[in-house]
C-alpha cells in the first residue's frame, strides 16, 4: 500500500477530485494548507497597511491506495492540477505498512 | 437465603425478558412515559431481590444503612440504556466497615447483569456537606427515593439533611447549576436549532427540563425550609407546554435508545425519518414528513429552553454584589413602556401591546439592551398577535422599526424572540418557509432560520472580538453606509431554501422582491439587497479559485462594481460561513477572504479610468448598463451616448440609471448655463453634483467652497467625458445644520459654488474666514500621512493615493497644490473613514503620466502641505 500526498492549488481541487473519481479513487482526505516552494509570497497594500502573505493557500490531499492504483492516481492528479507555472504543487509517495478498519478490526488492502 | 448464583441467573432472565417486553410495548404504543416507568419498576424489583439475598432478608433492614435511588433513577425516569444512580447511605462509619464486602458483592451482581450502575457511598453527615467539586451529587439528592434498608435513616436524609443542605447552600447550588448549564448550552452554540440535535443535553432538551425543575425546587426550599409541592413549582403559564414537551421528548429519547441499542441521544437524520414515519410523540398531530416532525420537535424544545433560560434569570445565579450591581444597572434602563426586573422585560401598562408601535418598540428595546421577555410579557404579545395579523404593519413604517432593530447590538436575540412568538413571520411572511427548517448537508449545523440569526449575531459581535481577523472585518463593518441593508439581506439570503428547485438563490431573490416591496424600500436600497442576496455565494466561489490571480480578482471585482457592494458582500460572506458551524470559519478561510477583499478593493480603485465607449465596438461592463439606459429613455439615446462617451466605466458603476439620465439632461443645458448644479439630501448626507467644462483648479475650487460653508466632505468623485465635460459629485455632512435649518440656504450654497467655479468669488478668502472662526478640533486618532505613486495600474494616468488626518479644507489644500504643479485631476476618489482621509487621484501632466521628477516634486510638496495643521 502507498500513501499519496498531493499539495495542489486551491482552484484545482474540484478538477483533481473529478479526475481521481474517474480512475476509480473514491475516498480521500482534504486539508486546508499553506506553504510555498519556489513560488514566493504576495504583498498587497490596503489603507496604508502592508499585507504580506508569505505562505500561499493550498490544499493537501491524502489517499492511501493499493499499489496497482498508485500510478493511475498520480497521473490523474498531475494532469488535473497542472498549469505549467510555478506553484502547481507536489506529489509525495510513501509506503504504508498496515491499514485497519476501526469498525471491525479488519486489516490489509481490503480496508481501503 | 438462596444461592446467589441461582438468583443471578433468574434475575438475568427476568431482566432480558422484561426489557424485551418493555421494548415491544413501546414499539406498539410509542408511550415513552410508560416505558421509563416500567423499566424503573423492573430495576427496583431486581435491586430488592438482590438486597434480600446479599444485604438483608428484611427489606427494611439492616439498621443504620439504606439504599437510595438518586438522579434520573430516583425520579423514576429510567430510559432503556440510562445509568442507574444509587446511594449506599450509612448513618455513620461503623456500618461502612461491616457492610463493605456485601456492598461490593451487591454492586458486582448488578454489573454482571449488565446494568450500568453508578453507585455512591456516603454517610449522612457527608450528604449534608456541599462538595464543590461534585455539585452533581448534591443535585442528584433532589430526586432521592427510598429503595430498601433503614426507612428512618432515609427519612432523616429526605426531611432534614437535604432541606438543610439546600437552605444553607442554595446560592452556591443555583450558581453552580447555572454555570454548568450555561457551559452545556455554550457547547451546543446556545441554540436549540441543531440539524441533528441531542435530545438530552442540547439546549431545550430533557436536561433543561430537569434544570428548570431543580432551580424552582431549590428556590422554593430555600424559602420554605422544607420540601414544597412539586406539581406547582413551574410557572403556571408554562406548565402545560412543559408537560407536553416532556411527553414528547421522553418518547423520542426512548425511541433513540431502542433504535441505537445503546445510550445515544443524537437525533440523526435517519432517526428523524424513522421517527416521523412512526409518528413518535405525535400520534394525534398531522405530521407527514421529517421536516414537519422536526418542526414539532423544535416547538417543544423551544418551550423548555425558554422556561429554563427565564428561570436562570429569575432565580439569579449569584446574589453577589456584582450581580446585583448589574441587575441594578438593568433596572435603570426601564422606560415609560417597559420595566426591567432581573433581566426580564415587563410591561408598564398591561394593554400597551394593543398599539403596534409599542409591540414593535418592545423588540427594539430587547435588541438594544439584550434582555429577555418575561413569561407574562410573552403571553401579552401572543394575545396581541390576532389583532396585528388582521392589519399587519407594512411599508416604510415597518421598515423604519425593522431597520432600527436590525442595527442594534442584540438584534439576533430580538429576532429569535419575534420568531419564537411567530411575530417575525407575521411581519415578513417570506421567512415562514425557513422557520425551524432542517436542510440536510454535511456542513450546516443549525436550522435555516437560526443560521440567518446567527449570521447577524456574528456581525454584531465583531466589535467585541479581540481576534486580529475579526478586528479587520469589524473595521469594515464600521465603514458601511447602510448596515441595515446588510442585515436585511442576511435575514433573507436563504429564505428560498424551503422552495423546491435547483437554486435556492433564485427562490430567495423572488422572496426578496416581495419582501422589499412590502417594506417599501426605495429603488436603490432594493437593488442593493437584491444584489447581496443574489450574489451571496459569489465570494465563496471566487475564494475557491486563486485569490492572488489578477484575472480572478478582476472578474470578481467587476461583478461587485462598486466598493460599497464589495464591502457588504465580504461581510456577508464572513457571517454566512461563520454561521454554518462553529469551526467553519478557519483562519485559512478568513485570510483568503481578506486577501480577496483587499485585492478586489484595490482593483476597483486602480481601474477607475477604463472608459465607456458607446460605439458598436464598445465592450465591457458598461454595455449592459447602456442598453438598460436606452431602454429607459429611447428617444434620448443619442444624447446619452454623447454624454457617456469617454466617461470612466466606474461612473456607470456608481451612478444608477436615474442619476445618469439627470446628468445627461444637465449636460444638454450647459449651452444655456455653463455651470449646472444639483443638490439633494440623501439619508446620511447631502449630495452635490456639478457639471461644467473642465478647467484648472475646478475640483479644488468646489471642495474649497464646500469647506468654506462648513460642510464636511466624506466622499467625492470626479469624472470627465470625451467632450471635456466634468461630472463632480460631492457627498457631505452639514456640520452646522445650515441647510437643515434654513431652506433658503440651499439656493445660496448652489449660487456660491457656481460663483467660485466661474471665478466670480474668491474661494481662498472664503475658506480663510471659515478656518479663522473655527478652533482646531481634537484629534482622537493620530493618522500618519502616507503618499504612494502608482504608474502601473492605469494606461494613461499616474495614481496617487494619499492617506492622512482628515481636517477642514483638506481636499481644497491638496487639490490646489496638485493644480499648482500643473497636474490635471482626471479622476478623484475621495473617502473618509473616521478621522482618516483616503484619497486616490488619477493625474496627468500635459496629457501624459507624471514623470519621475514631477512625482518627486509633488510628493515633497504634498508632504510639506500635509505636515501643516
Amino acid at each position: 500500500m502507498t500513501k499519496v500526498e498531493a499539495i495542489i492549488q486551491v482552484s484545482k481541487l474540484e478538477a483533481v477530485k473529478d479526475a481521481l473519481h474517474e480512475v476509480g479513487v473514491e475516498g480521500m482526505t482534504v486539508f486546508e494548507a499553506r506553504g510555498h516552494g519556489r513560488q514566493k509570497g504576495h504583498t498587497e497594500f490596503y489603507r496604508g497597511r502592508e499585507y504580506t502573505v508569505d505562505l500561499i493557500p493550498k490544499v493537501k490531499l491524502e489517499i492511501v491506495l493499493g499499489d496497482e492504483m498508485v500510478e493511475k492516481a498520480v497521473n490523474a492528479i498531475a494532469t488535473a492540477a497542472r498549469t505549467g507555472k510555478i506553484g502547481d504543487g507536489k506529489i509525495f509517495l510513501s509506503r504504508i505498512d498496515e491499514a485497519i478498519r476501526i469498525r471491525n478490526d479488519e486489516r490489509g488492502e481490503s480496508v481501503l | 437465603m438462596n444461592d446467589v448464583a441461582t438468583v443471578s441467573g433468574e434475575l438475568r432472565e427476568l431482566y432480558v425478558r422484561d426489557s424485551a417486553a418493555i421494548q415491544q410495548e413501546f414499539l406498539a404504543t410509542g408511550d415513552g412515559r410508560a416505558a421509563i416507568a416500567r423499566r424503573t419498576a423492573l430495576v427496583d424489583s431486581i435491586l430488592l431481590r438482590l438486597w434480600s439475598e446479599i444485604i438483608s432478608s428484611d427489606p427494611a433492614g439492616p439498621a443504620k444503612f439504606t439504599l437510595v435511588a438518586t438522579g434520573g433513577y430516583g425520579r423514576g425516569w429510567l430510559f432503556p440504556f440510562s445509568d442507574i444512580d444509587i446511594l449506599f447511605l450509612h448513618a455513620g462509619s461503623e456500618t461502612e466497615v461491616i457492610l463493605k464486602d456485601s456492598i461490593r458483592r451487591f454492586s458486582q451482581e448488578l454489573w454482571d447483569l449488565r446494568l450500568k450502575l453508578s453507585p455512591a457511598t456516603r454517610t449522612l453527615a457527608e450528604c449534608e456537606r456541599l462538595d464543590t467539586n461534585n455539585v452533581e451529587f448534591a443535585i442528584s439528592l433532589l430526586d432521592c427515593r427510598y429503595l430498601a434498608g433503614d426507612p428512618e435513616l432515609y427519612q432523616r436524609l429526605r426531611d432534614k439533611t437535604v432541606p438543610k443542605l439546600v437552605a444553607r447552600e442554595s446560592h452556591s447550588l443555583i450558581q453552580d447549576l447555572g454555570e454548568i448549564t450555561r457551559a452545556r448550552h455554550h457547547k451546543f452554540g446556545n441554540t436549540v436549532f441543531h440539524l441533528e440535535p441531542n435530545v438530552k443535553d442540547g439546549p431545550g432538551g430533557l436536561r433543561d427540563y430537569n434544570v428548570s425543575g431543580w432551580l424552582a425546587l431549590i428556590s422554593a426550599m430555600e424559602k420554605l425550609g422544607m420540601w414544597p409541592e412539586t406539581k406547582t413549582l413551574l410557572p403556571v403559564s408554562s406548565r402545560r407546554a412543559m408537560e407536553a414537551a416532556l411527553d414528547f421528548q421522553v418518547s423520542v429519547r426512548c425511541f433513540l435508545h431502542f433504535r441505537h441499542g445503546r445510550h445515544d441521544n443524537t437525533l440523526t437524520w435517519d432517526a428523524q425519518d424513522e421517527a416521523a414515519a412512526r409518528k413518535i410523540g405525535v400520534a394525534y398531530e398531522d405530521v407527514s414528513d421529517a421536516a414537519g416532525w422536526m418542526r414539532v420537535y423544535f416547538g417543544h424544545v423551544r418551550s423548555v429552553h425558554r422556561v429554563c433560560a427565564q428561570l436562570m434569570e429569575e432565580i439569579p445565579a449569584a446574589w453577589s454584589s456584582l450581580y446585583r450591581q448589574f441587575q441594578g444597572w438593568r433596572k435603570k434602563i426601564s422606560s415609560d413602556d417597559f420595566s426591567v426586573v432581573d433581566g426580564l422585560v415587563f410591561l408598564q401598562q398591561p394593554t400597551a401591546l394593543q398599539d403596534p408601535e409599542k409591540l414593535l418598540g418592545l423588540f427594539h428595546f430587547i435588541a438594544e439592551h439584550g434582555l429577555k421577555l418575561s413569561t407574562t410579557t410573552e403571553y401579552k404579545v401572543e394575545q396581541a398577535l390576532p389583532a396585528l395579523a388582521a392589519t399587519p404593519p407594512r411599508g416604510g413604517e415597518l421598515w423604519l422599526y425593522l431597520q432600527e432593530t436590525l442595527v442594534q447590538p442584540h438584534a439576533a436575540d430580538a429576532l429569535r424572540a419575534m420568531n419564537a412568538l411567530h411575530l417575525l413571520t407575521l411581519l415578513l411572511p417570506e421567512l415562514k418557509g425557513i422557520e425551524a427548517l432542517v436542510v440536510r448537508d454535511f456542513y450546516h449545523r443549525y436550522t435555516v432560520d437560526e443560521h440567518s440569526f446567527l449570521a447577524i449575531e456574528h456581525l454584531h459581535r465583531l466589535k467585541e472580538s479581540k481576534s486580529e481577523w475579526d478586528q479587520r472585518f469589524a473595521d469594515l463593518l464600521a465603514e458601511l453606509e447602510q448596515p441595515e441593508l446588510l442585515y436585511l439581506s442576511l435575514l433573507l439570503h436563504d429564505s428560498g431554501k424551503a422552495t423546491p428547485g435547483e437554486s435556492h438563490v433564485d427562490s430567495s431573490l423572488v422572496l426578496t422582491e416581495t419582501c422589499t416591496e412590502r417594506l417599501d424600500l426605495d429603488a436603490e436600497d432594493r437593488e442593493r439587497v437584491r444584489f447581496l442576496v443574489g450574489s451571496h455565494l459569489e465570494m465563496s466561489v471566487a475564494m475557491r479559485r486563486d485569490v492572488f490571480d489578477p484575472m480572478n480578482v478582476k472578474t470578481f471585482a467587476e461583478k461587485m462594481g462598486e466598493p460599497e457592494h464589495l464591502k457588504m458582500l465580504c461581510l456577508m460572506t464572513y457571517a454566512d460561513i461563520k454561521a454554518v458551524n462553529p469551526d467553519a470559519m478557519t483562519p485559512w478561510k478568513a485570510d483568503n477572504l481578506w486577501q480577496l477583499y483587499i485585492a478586489s478593493a484595490n482593483y476597483l480603485n486602480r481601474s477607475a479610468d477604463e472608459r465607456v465607449h458607446t460605439g458598436e465596438d464598445g465592450a465591457g461592463v458598461g454595455q449592459a448598463n447602456l442598453a438598460h439606459l436606452h431602454s429607459l429613455a429611447p428617444v434620448a439615446g443619442k444624447k446619452i451616448n454623447v454624454f457617456l462617451e469617454g466617461l470612466p466605466q466606474r461612473y456607470l458603476r456608481i451612478h444608477g440609471a436615474t442619476d445618469v439620465l439627470a446628468h445627461a439632461e444637465m449636460a444638454a443645458h450647459l449651452g444655456q448655463n455653463g455651470v449646472q448644479c444639483s443638490l439633494k439630501q440623501a439619508r446620511h448626507w447631502y449630495e452635490l453634483t456639478m457639471l461644467t467644462t473642465d478647467r484648472p483648479f475646478l475640483f479644488a475650487s468646489i471642495s474649497g467652497a464646500l469647506a468654506a460653508w462648513g460642510m464636511n466632505i466624506v466622499k467625492a468623485n470626479a469624472f470627465s467625458n470625451a467632450a471635456g465635460i466634468v461630472v463632480d459629485t460631492f457627498y457631505f455632512t452639514d456640520r452646522f445644520r445650515t441647510l437643515e435649518m434654513n431652506v433658503q440656504e440651499w439656493d445660496r450654497l448652489k449660487k456660491s459654488i457656481a460663483d467660485v467655479v466661474k471665478g466670480e468669488a474668491d474661494v481662498a478668502r472664503m475658506l480663510r474666514d471659515r478656518l479663522k472662526s473655527e478652533k482646531g478640533g481634537d484629534t482622537k486618532v493620530k493618522i500618519e500621512t502616507q503618499i504612494a505613486f502608482d504608474d502601473q495600474s492605469s494606461v494613461h494616468c499616474t495614481l496617487v493615493q494619499v492617506l492622512t488626518q482628515d481636517r477642514p479644507g483638506l481636499l481644497y489644500r491638496m487639490c490646489s497644490l496638485i493644480s499648482k504643479h500643473n497636474c490635471n485631476i482626471e479622476i478623484a476618489l475621495i473617502e473618509t473613514e473616521g478621522q482618516m482621509a483616503i484619497d486616490v487621484f488619477y493625474l496627468t501632466s500635459g496629457g501624459s503620466k507624471l514623470n519621475a521628477r514631477e512625482q518627486t516634486d509633488l510628493d515633497r510638496s504634498l508632504r510639506e502641505e500635509l505636515a501643516r495643521q
